[in-house]
């Protein structure tokens, strides 16, 4: 965890980070800094928004090419990430969770929304997708990232590899393939029944890992 | 509770609806039950946090530099494109109402349209650019809330009809208890009987509700009787069980002329009621 550094301006814009404004769940330092950004977006300043791209393109850029599996409509998906959170940015309330999360529930979900468009024009389940799940870890030293948010995705990370693979399979087919239960159960030839038991063991486990995790190793609260 | 959807069934799909993996038919049922059940939507809140963090476990993956520097500049083009059209909407209504075209005067009979438009301007002109964009936004972060809502139709609009019903129903009850043409009558009873009760009747809507206490459970096979009395006539207003608490809560609709009830009397009868009351009142008012 980041010492809570004094305000200072953030990147081209020279307006000061208010003060006050950190919460528990905003993470102190680097988390007061990225509300700051949202606040100011949400007063209509643009620099701010292309401040939060700096920091963050390259994680929901993970994210949304996890999602879509390809080139294809990643770049108009991260742009569209970004201007989600420029016109919601008045919606954020750090205390429900860190901007990080926020940008990154969007980042799924429009990217989501472009995969189940495409299945349904389609009409064939995710094409040319061998529903292969791997869990990647977060690669040290990621140019943009602070040592918090390597941090919060590490004991993640963590607590998914710790799932049996079963269940690690069927909640990041539902997670990241955008797939309901009945469609994995399609997918991995298992009953419908064995899927949702597996989903629910993985939602359970992983809430419990990650407040173990969490304890231990003095993550995010 | 307003759906055939047990608890134990929509708790264990929980986790499926926070990860937004149930299937469609089943995603109804548990949001309808969501929407009444305080224990389920302080799990799922504590689900979908689960859940939205299993993405930071997602590797970044850095753009190629042109790529990344191509979506910014769309970006801060587009955010600047953005403010400049709420500044130029906060001009508008600065404009429009400009104090000095449409001086603020008070009068006895309230603040005519123009003196709304210059208090509105004051407003906004205490908002600044910054504020009025915050409320705009607002605004429209609200509509694309209710566009949510909307697109939530199935179980949303199932959860909200049963809620606007119970809501309908209780303000009707409220209007027929405490309407100003509703007439109050005290129904005592014969000892030893404790049971107090009291009909209040809304002659605008027709609307009858007795509203009883005490009431012992009748004798096995048997039931209590509403009845209305008129000089000549004694009316089946229903009849109705009170609660194992003795609580009775009964309404009936029925049109009588204002100046014709003479009384009001609740008699105990065989299991689906009689023509006339064939045992002696256990509650009655008289007018």
């Amino acid at each position: 965890m980041n010492p809570t550094p004094a305000p200072r301006p953030y990147p081209e814009s020279g307006r000061a980070i208010p003060e006050g404004r950190e919460t528990a769940l905003a993470g102190g330092g680097a988390g007061a800094e990225d509300v700051a950004l949202v606040r100011a977006m949400a007063d209509g300043d643009e620099r701010a928004l292309g401040a939060l791209y700096d920091r963050w393109n390259a994680v929901v850029h993970g994210v949304v090419a996890r999602v879509l599996r390809g080139p294809d409509d990643v770049e108009e998906v991260v742009e569209e990430t970004f201007w989600q959170a420029w016109r919601q940015a008045s919606r954020f309330d750090p205390a429900r969770g860190a901007v990080q999360t926020w940008l990154l529930t969007i980042a799924r979900s429009r990217a989501l929304d472009r995969v189940r468009a495409l299945r349904r024009r389609r009409e064939t389940p995710l094409e040319g997708d061998d529903g292969e799940v791997v869990v990647q870890q977060i690669a040290p030293g990621d140019p943009g990232v602070d040592a918090e948010s390597s941090e919060r995705g590490r004991i993640v990370a963590a607590a998914l590899a710790e799932l049996p693979a079963e269940q690690r399979e069927a909640l990041e087919l539902g997670y990241y393939g955008g797939l309901s239960q009945s469609e994995i159960a399609e997918r991995t030839g298992q009953p419908l029944g064995t899927v949702k038991t597996r989903m629910r063991l993985a939602m359970q486990k992983l809430r419990s890992r990650l407040q173990v995790l969490r304890s231990e190793g003095g993550g995010a609260p | 509770m307003s759906d055939g959807m047990t608890h134990e069934a929509a708790s264990e799909a929980l986790e499926a609806l926070a990860l937004d993996a149930l299937d469609a038919s089943e995603r109804e049922g548990v949001m309808a039950h969501v929407a009444g059940c305080a224990e389920c939507q302080r799990e799922l809140a504590a689900l979908e946090s689960v859940a939205s963090e299993i993405a930071l476990a997602a590797p970044p993956l850095p753009m190629a530099p042109a790529q990344r520097d191509r979506i910014k500049a769309r970006l801060v083009a587009r955010a600047a494109a953005d403010r400049a059209d709420a500044e130029q909407a906060f001009a508008d209504v600065r404009a429009k109402a400009s104090p000095d075209v449409t001086p603020l005067r008070t009068s006895r009979r309230g603040m005519g349209a123009a003196n709304w438009m210059a208090m509105a301007a004051g407003l906004v002109a205490i908002m600044g650019v910054g504020g009025y964009m915050r409320a705009s936004r607002e605004q429209t972060a609200l509509r694309t809330s209710l566009q949510e809502a909307q697109a939530e139709r199935g179980a949303g609009l199932a959860a909200m009809d049963s809620l606007r019903t119970t809501l309908e129903d209780r303000d009707r009850m409220i209007a027929n208890l405490t309407g100003a043409q509703v007439a109050v009558m005290t129904l005592a009873s014969p000892s030893p009987t404790p049971s107090t009760g009291r009909m209040f009747w809304d002659q605008a809507h027709d609307a009858w509700t007795l509203v009883a206490h005490r009431v012992p459970m009748p004798k096995s096979g048997r039931t209590y009787q509403l009845w209305l009395m008129t000089p000549t006539a004694k009316i089946n207003a229903g009849t109705f069980m009170p609660k194992p608490n003795g609580e009775v809560m009964m309404r009936a609709t029925m049109a009588m002329p204002t100046d014709s009830l003479a009384a009001v009397a609740v008699t105990e009868e065989p299991m689906g009621g009689s023509p006339q009351p064939t045992t002696a009142p256990m509650m009655v008012a008289r007018l």
